[in-house]
């Protein structure tokens, strides 16, 4: 009877989430303790009211599991999906996200924002009602409870209600912290109304769609196709309007000290101090004019499918994009001859709106592309059976949504906010953008090569990145041994160089190894990446100047005839630096992939006998995995080394290797958007996480977080297809059987 | 001139001597079968003519020409294919790649060829677009051959294609292996199955810890006392 009760699944289920909720509660809050009491941050999570929240939230989670048949016809109703996404991101927004980035307002976060606002006079209005009265939190409340009502009881009225409440609380989120911005009149990068503005967006569109809803069972992935599919290039078309009517209606365009111009107050700021006339017209009137214009050719061409408008609209777009470059360029020179607010250069003191500007053109001339290359070359590619599909690609933007335009629309707009978003951050996201980010992005592209697409395990692939880095520093002249001096090179033009050692130290790391498979292979990579950094350390004859490592490697420089481009201190010009390695590498990459190398890959990673029964010299195969993934961190060597200026052996500790391939198991083996979304994601969240836990306490979320991906998504963020596959269960160990090495590869005596 | 000649080939691993001298040879046109127990050497044998073993002495010659040593996939673009032991087809490739791959040699897959094995498989036909891992055992045996068939081969080197069928589905295959032949390609084939392999075959030859004991035509070797007793599992009167 007892066991009997113990063992009962219910019983285990409560059990589970109870203690679950228990860690939970450890988790947050400060883990601190004193030499006399170790034991204060647990007391704090039991004795507090804290931990009768958690427990209310493991009852939930264990009542949702017990009565889950009940629920689950519910749960497939069209708009469940958005209406849980949408109303996590404003949950979000008003909870970790900053509403503020001024000091007056305590953390910036919205309940001490809303705190301060509430009681502030001469604050809008309508700003100062949103943020009293917890009137914020009760919008939310009211927009998702009038949505999940809609659902449950499939009221269309309701429905309606809810997406207009969804559309007006967006606005009046977004403008109110425009408000408090506009109010203190200091620079400000929070983000906190702008996610509030897409999550009620997104309620809105659950509610819409429960609203016109046909069926009961909702097929996201269905309506999302058919949505792209209706008009090539209409989301663009809407995103380039949203973002563009902010831009030119009511966004920052210059913020000298203490107030936040917007493209009038800018205009009325320059007026009649010999701005160019070209960038005053621009201001005046003709911004908006080529808004407008390229906005209506861009959404006339999409509805037509007309493609000689859609080239028009790109025309028109990418003229729009310049004149908006050039105008920014022209004031902010001025304003910096004239020394407005310190300023010591062109490209300072602009605000998020001219940006965004250009952003709402890059995407309207996107769309426009989209249009007129509809059923060209490319689309057919994508669409009918490729000649080599045995590693085609692992793009599963095109695959899940297979609309014809689909993964051209993603890609434009990646591509915006790559380009346009970071000159609108602060200093330290441009830094972390930078030096973590995007260098982190384009090692996980590397070792993506070789554990992902060749299936070799390398745990010591940061070596390679120090190569690469030393390279640079010698080649620069930086270390004690320099090449004769008419061979100092600029860091660019190391670049190639770093390249070839990588390569070559590829092929010296993989010949010896290439007979170990899986764990032993692993380890001997390690020891690799712990030799080189040893070795670096111990400084052989002086070559890598020991533990103080190289210093004084110049900065990156293009002196081209007229053209002449140097990069110094400032981080957002590395980024665009960076960019363009990235696509580089990673147009390339995808070329890889699909070719007959990255089919023997796929090959030898699915089955080594077989592979080398079909004919493919897995020899080198393997050694090209290692030495062309080794190439990429050869370039993310040089660049780091040339970005920073100074590197010591310090910078190469196996701990980043073992966060590489961390970066790429997250983001999906074997998948080249996956492995740059991992590294982005895991690069990112520490940061972020700063301002939300203690710092001690950054690890174990991360942890946490990895956790979860492994158990609810092990195939990462965006998975290959084979890999998915390989996880539902079809991985029919065919590898165990280690059957035939040969004997010129095998380790001498096999029992 | 035979098309194959092995010759007094030793093969070791490590201490182990498995193959202690063959010599044996294949015509062109021919079936030829290699019968033994378990650890009799046959595996060996073909992974050495396969080239994914290399002999410690003696010598292989393919069209004339010596060949022990020489890489696995150097040998497939002379038209040696290998069906390698338990199968071993790309379990997360479909069919229809899995069969692609069997053309890596080419620069681009041979429509009409891949038409024709097709033909010969049409169960594989019917699951071109499916995973091969998803496939059954006698179907993976399918592709496994239909793959190797791919490459063109002039010798088709089979390594117990029976592993583990049902004996309908071995018939079957075996079938379709008489079918190859008749096509004009070469195979040699590694067997357990004494009695199928046999009938199958034009000749054979018996393999013990590493020696060839036995040779003759199928009919012969299934005639003969020892392979009756040994492989057949019949009583003999002594």
């Amino acid at each position: 009877m007892k066991t009997g009760f113990f063992s009962s699944p219910h019983v285990k289920r409560l059990a589970g989430c109870m203690a679950l909720a228990f860690v939970l509660a450890l988790m947050i809050g400060n883990q601190e303790g004193s030499q006399d009491d170790y034991g204060l941050a647990f007391r704090q999570a039991i004795f507090s009211p804290r931990i009768i929240l958690f427990i209310a939230i493991g009852l939930l989670v264990f009542a949702a599991m017990t009565f889950w048949p009940y629920i689950t016809p519910y749960l497939l109703r069209p708009g469940v999906r958005p209406l849980a996404v949408g109303g996590i991101t404003v949950l979000v927004s008003q909870t970790l996200l900053k509403w503020s980035d001024d000091g007056r307002t305590g953390n910036g976060k919205f309940n001490s924002v809303a705190s301060k606002a509430a009681n502030t006079d001469g604050l809008a209005p309508m700003a100062k009602l949103f943020f009293s009265n917890y009137l914020g939190w009760i919008l939310l409340l009211v927009t998702f409870g009038l949505g999940a009502a809609a659902i449950l009881l499939s009221l269309r009225a309701l429905a309606w209600v809810a997406a207009v409440l969804g559309v007006v609380g967006g606005i009046w989120a977004y403008t109110s912290q425009a408000a408090v911005r506009d109010f203190l009149g200091t620079p400000d990068h929070s983000t906190g109304g702008g996610v509030a503005l897409i999550g009620y967006l997104t309620l809105a569109a659950a509610a819409l769609a429960t609203a016109l809803a046909t069926g009961d069972i909702a097929d996201t992935r269905a309506f999302v196709n058919r949505l792209l599919a209706w008009r090539p290039g209409m989301p663009l078309v809407v995103l380039g309007l949203i973002v563009g009517v902010i831009a030119f209606v009511q966004a920052t365009w210059f913020s000298p000290q203490g107030s936040n111009q917007t493209l009038t107050d800018t205009k009325n700021f320059f007026q009649g101090n010999g701005l160019a006339n070209l960038a005053y017209q621009y201001l005046a009137w003709l911004g908006y004019v080529l808004f407008i214009a390229t906005l209506l050719t861009a959404a006339a061409a999409s509805y037509l499918r007309h493609k000689i408008l859609g080239w028009v609209a790109a025309g028109l777009g990418t003229v729009a994009l310049l004149l908006s470059l050039i105008t920014m360029y022209d004031m902010t020179d001025l304003a910096a001859a004239a020394g407005v607010d310190g300023a010591t250069g062109p490209w300072q003191n602009l605000g998020s709106g001219a940006w965004m500007a250009c952003a709402a053109f890059f995407v309207l001339a996107g769309a426009g592309l989209v249009v007129a290359t509809l059923g060209g070359r490319d689309e057919q590619d994508e669409s009918a059976p490729a000649e080599a599909p045995a590693a085609r690609s692992s793009d599963t933007l095109s695959r899940g949504f297979s609309a014809p335009g689909s993964s051209k629309v993603f890609l434009f707009v990646i591509l915006a906010t790559a380009l346009f978003y970071p000159p609108t951050a602060t200093g330290f996201w441009q830094k972390v953008l930078v030096s973590e980010i995007g260098i982190y992005v384009l090692l996980a592209i590397g070792l993506n090569v070789v554990v992902g697409w060749a299936g070799l395990l390398d745990l010591g692939f940061i070596a390679f990145y120090a190569i690469g880095s030393y390279t640079t520093a010698y080649l620069t002249g930086a270390l004690p041994y320099k090449p004769p001096s008419f061979l100092h090179l600029s860091p660019l033009l190391a670049i190639p160089f770093a390249i070839a050692i990588c390569l070559l130290a590829g092929v010296a790391l993989g010949a010896p190894t290439l007979r170990l498979r899986g764990d032993y292979l692993a380890i001997v990579t390690l020891g690799f990446g712990e030799i080189i950094r040893i070795t670096a350390n111990n400084n052989p004859g002086n070559i890598t100047n020991g533990p103080k490592g190289a210093f004084g490697i110049p900065h990156p420089r293009i002196e081209l005839g007229p053209i002449k481009f140097v990069w110094g201190q400032n981080n957002l010009q590395y980024w665009y630096l960076l960019l363009v390695l990235i696509v580089i590498v990673v147009l390339l990459f995808r070329r890889l992939e699909a070719s007959r190398l990255g089919r023997a890959w796929a090959a030898i990673r699915e089955d080594e006998v077989a592979a080398q029964a079909t004919g493919i010299n897995t020899t080198r195969v393997k050694l090209l995995a290692f030495a062309i993934g080794a190439s990429t961190s050869g370039v993310a060597g040089v660049f780091f080394a040339s970005q920073i200026g100074y590197i010591n052996p310090e910078n190469f500790v196996l701990n980043n290797s073992i966060l590489v391939v961390a970066y790429v198991v997250f983001g999906g083996m074997g998948s080249l958007p996956g492995a740059m979304a991992g590294a982005a994601v895991l690069t990112w969240l520490p940061e972020f996480l700063k301002d939300q836990v203690p710092a001690e306490d950054r690890q174990m979320w991360i942890g946490a977080v990895v956790l979860l991906m492994m158990i609810f998504r092990p195939a990462g963020l965006i998975p290959a297809k084979r890999r998915a596959a390989e996880l539902r269960g079809l991985n029919r160990s065919s590898s165990a059987e280690v059957g035939a090495v040969p004997e010129g590869e095998g380790m001498g005596a096999r029992a | 001139m035979s098309l194959l000649e092995v010759d007094g080939i030793e093969v070791r691993y490590g201490a182990i001597k498995a193959l202690k001298g063959v010599s044996f040879e294949v015509n062109e046109g021919e079936i030829v079968a290699l019968l033994g127990a378990n650890g009799a050497g046959k595996t060996t044998t073909q992974k050495t003519v396969s080239g994914m073993l290399r002999p410690s002495l003696g010598e292989i010659r393919y069209d004339g020409k010596r060949i022990d040593g020489t890489p696995a996939h150097e040998l497939i673009s002379l038209g040696i294919c290998h069906v390698p032991e338990g199968r071993h087809v790309f379990p997360r490739m479909t069919v229809n790649e899995n069969l692609e791959m069997g053309a890596f040699r080419f620069k681009r897959p041979d429509d009409k060829l891949q038409a024709h094995v097709l033909d010969l498989f049409p169960r594989l036909r019917e699951r071109i677009k499916q995973q091969a891992g998803t496939l059954s055992g006698g179907e993976q045996q399918m592709l496994a051959i239909g793959r190797a068939l791919m490459g063109k081969p002039r010798l088709l080197l089979l390594d117990e294609p029976s592993m583990g069928l049902a004996p309908l589905i071995v018939k079957q295959i075996f079938d379709i292996v008489r079918e190859i032949n008749n096509d004009g390609v070469t195979v040699l084939l590694v067997e357990q199955n004494a009695s199928q392999a046999l009938a199958l075959a034009n000749r054979g030859y018996v393999l013990e810890t590493g020696e060839i004991v036995l040779t003759g035509t199928g009919r012969e070797l299934l005639a003969d006392d020892r392979v009756r007793a040994a492989y057949l599992g019949e009583e003999i009167a002594s």
